[in-house]
């Protein structure tokens, strides 16, 4: 077996985004020679339907991964509503004591639109 | 457990695994996994990618000769799709060949050698261009059924790699869809293309999902795809889910199958039919087709005769 | 001048330089989609097929579109035009009618890599400065379709230009195929170039630039490219085999269009 053309075979991530609002996506992974044929193939091979807005090609051993017993080290227990809007819903009620409306996120995030329409 | 895994023995490894199998967790590449599981999937999955390597096969004979600007497009188009599916898939086994060595080079070489088997229906002749359109509306009807079986495998890459596959399978199987009932509503010289297909393949078809068990061909992995969560029906069922699905399609069209044995029973649910020729199904997966050789000799020219671009172009020094 | 729709056709001369042009434009793309739909299955990497097949999609669907409005002309519907016409009748170039390499599509083909990424390259060239002057050519159906045609350019251009690159500076074997792949590229490239015996008028008529701007501009897009590897500046071209916009072909083109329209030609009338 001829193992000249063994190199041509280097691991690459391909990671994408639809449209330039959006977050940059995994796809698949590709094989290539170097980092620009992997970038001429990444499009056609994982997003021949679908808009595309940017791609990138990661070499796939610049990137550092969990092994799988780091893995066990992102789980987490869920006793930290502090951290969130719905340890704090019991001020709905409060607010409304005070006859006013509990700005909640759906409230909060609407603003940036609201100073749009002005 | 408590235990990184670099710690536990072997049994609790084990029994980590089947637990994870068990609540429907996913296995990723770099997971511990036993041999038996490893190897069923190097196995099903380098078979079930090289197999879409070989099925551009039969159909890239109709790209050229497609008889529209719009069937030449959407055969190419289905065709390429069958290049990506094998491409998607192989790099699913080759994460898995990777502890071993391995990489796509030896799938290729095992292909050639005739170690790697690739699926009987990949082996027949293609004549016309019926078989053009009957491939994709049959063969790909019967592939969906045995894809979307897997969809939720336990092995996450092999289910992610199945998700986008199926997505274009709906397309393909339309696009055999409208060959063929162009053909059906045509002349009847277009008919009589349909209809000589469907003889033609219908074995073929039923050969697809695999014998019934192993007693029939001395060989069959059903039962460790099924204990690991890998597929969830039997070959028999997806056979019979086929015929659920496409008997009474064919026959709406005005097309007969080449087997008046066949019938649906009420009582016991299930279609009775005429078993294929198995000893002819061992025969054609060791490479004894009637296309077999021509077609493993058009893969491994192309291999071979390409091989100074790879040469040219691997970088010198690591292989990462 | 502007004429806005098939109608507004001025007069007889403009119409035949009109066809000529769109002749010629939908021919090169037909023939040598065909020609890469050939490679499908066969390329040296399974992602680089998949890459390869959709550029000839888009390029048979270039062809489908100029078919198209040779077909809004009154010349026939777009499906007899690019199987039922014969070859003298086909105003391709005559290098992009060339087999990929010694052998048939099924059997024993011993396709010629080089020779497609080279012929290829210099192609999307040469078509890219043909549709940036179509942009503003006067017959507008014609302009609007150029716009459209350039967007998918961008990527035949970067995809062709990474494996030019890469494979002439690979050095050993590679850049002497690469070599000699130029040199027997060259040898018919003016055939791409030239806008055949009614070139002057389509230039009059303003429906595209003329052939020297043209040669000019393809040079000139070529030149940095050339320069970056050290190859002799401008390349000598020519068309040994003859002009393909008279109507001059090989037995290649015949081979072509007998297998692309074998079942097209079993019935003609029939809906496939």
């Amino acid at each position: 077996m001829s193992d000249k053309g063994q190199n041509f075979y280097q691991e690459f991530e391909v990671f994408s985004k639809r449209s330039d609002g959006a977050p940059m996506q995994h796809q698949f992974s590709l094989l290539a020679p170097n980092h620009e044929l992997a970038m001429v193939m990444a499009q056609e091979n994982f997003m021949r339907r679908e808009p595309v807005a940017d791609i990138w090609v990661v070499k796939r051993s610049d990137l550092r991964v969990m092994t799988p017993e780091e893995r066990e080290s992102v789980k987490r227990l869920d006793n930290k509503d502090y951290r969130n809007a719905k340890g704090y819903g019991y001020l709905k009620k409060k607010w409304r004591q005070y006859e006013q409306e509990m700005l909640d996120e759906n409230e909060i995030m609407s603003w940036g639109e609201m100073v749009k329409k002005k | 457990m408590n235990n990184l895994s670099g710690q536990m023995t072997e049994e609790e490894r084990m029994a980590h695994f089947m637990k994870k199998i068990e609540d429907d967790e996913k296995i990723e590449a770099d997971d511990w996994m036993p041999d038996e599981y490893r190897n069923a999937l190097i196995k099903l999955i380098s078979m079930h990618g090289i197999s879409e390597i070989m099925g551009a096969l039969p159909e890239k004979e109709w790209v050229p000769k497609a008889p529209s600007l719009r069937r030449k497009l959407g055969i190419m188009a289905k065709v390429q799709d069958e290049m990506g599916h094998g491409q998607l898939l192989l790099r699913v086994a080759e994460d898995l060949m990777k502890p071993y060595g391995k990489t796509r080079e030896h799938i290729m070489r095992d292909l050639f050698s005739g170690d790697l088997k690739f699926h009987n229906v990949f082996h027949m002749e293609a004549p016309t261009w019926g078989d053009a359109g009957l491939i994709g509306w049959l063969v790909d009807g019967a592939a969906i059924i045995s894809q979307t079986n897997m969809l939720k495998a336990s092995y996450g890459p092999y289910a992610r790699a199945l998700k986008r596959i199926c997505a274009e399978e709906v397309f393909h199987a339309q696009h055999g869809e409208a060959i063929i009932m162009a053909l059906a509503e045509g002349t009847d010289e277009q008919k009589a293309l349909v209809q000589d297909a469907v003889d033609r393949w219908w074995e073929a078809l039923l050969m697809f999902f695999g014998p019934a068990d192993a007693k029939t061909t001395g060989t069959s992995k059903q039962d460790i795809t099924i204990k690991y969560k890998i597929r969830t029906k039997t070959n028999e069922q997806l056979r019979q889910d086929f015929f659920t699905k496409y008997v009474p399609r064919i026959l709406s069209l005005g097309l007969t199958l080449p087997d008046e044995t066949m019938y649906y029973d009420e009582e016991r649910e299930l279609w009775i039919y005429k078993q294929p020729d198995w000893n002819r199904f061992k025969e054609i997966i060791r490479n004894n087709g009637p296309k077999s050789k021509e077609r493993l000799r058009l893969r491994e020219l192309s291999y071979d005769n390409n091989a100074w671009v790879r040469e040219a172009l691997s970088p010198s020094g690591r292989v990462s | 001048m502007s004429v806005k729709r098939p109608d507004d056709i001025p007069n007889n001369e403009y119409k035949e330089a009109l066809l000529n042009l769109l002749y010629q434009l939908a021919d090169d793309d037909f023939i040598l989609a065909y020609r890469g739909s050939e490679w499908l299955g066969l390329a040296p990497h399974i992602e680089e097929d998949v890459a390869f097949s959709s550029i000839n999609q888009d390029t048979m669907g270039h062809a489908a579109m100029y078919y198209q409005l040779l077909e809004d002309l009154g010349e026939g519907n777009q499906d007899s035009l690019a199987h039922a016409r014969p070859s003298n009748e086909r105003r391709n170039a005559i290098l992009l009618e060339e087999v990929n390499g010694p052998g048939d599509y099924l059997t024993e083909p011993r396709y010629d890599w080089a020779f497609a990424v080279v012929r290829h390259y210099f192609y999307s060239v040469a078509k890219k400065v043909r549709v940036d002057s179509l942009k503003t050519s006067s017959y507008e159906p014609l302009a609007q379709l150029a716009v459209k045609i350039n967007t998918e350019l961008y990527y035949h251009l970067l995809h062709w230009k990474t494996w030019f690159l890469q494979l002439v500076n690979a050095g050993g074997e590679a850049s002497i195929r690469m070599r000699e792949a130029m040199d027997r590229v060259m040898d018919e490239f003016q055939g791409v170039l030239t806008l055949g015996p009614s070139g002057k008028e389509m230039a009059v008529m303003g429906l595209i630039e003329g052939e020297e701007n043209l040669i000019k501009r393809w040079e000139l897009a070529l030149q940095p490219v050339y320069q970056s590897v050290n190859l002799a500046f401008p390349p000598k071209i020519s068309m040994k085999k003859g002009d393909g916009r008279n109507g001059k072909h090989t037995a290649d083109l015949d081979g072509a269009l007998s297998t692309l329209s074998e079942v097209y030609n079993s019935d003609p009338a029939a809906t496939w």
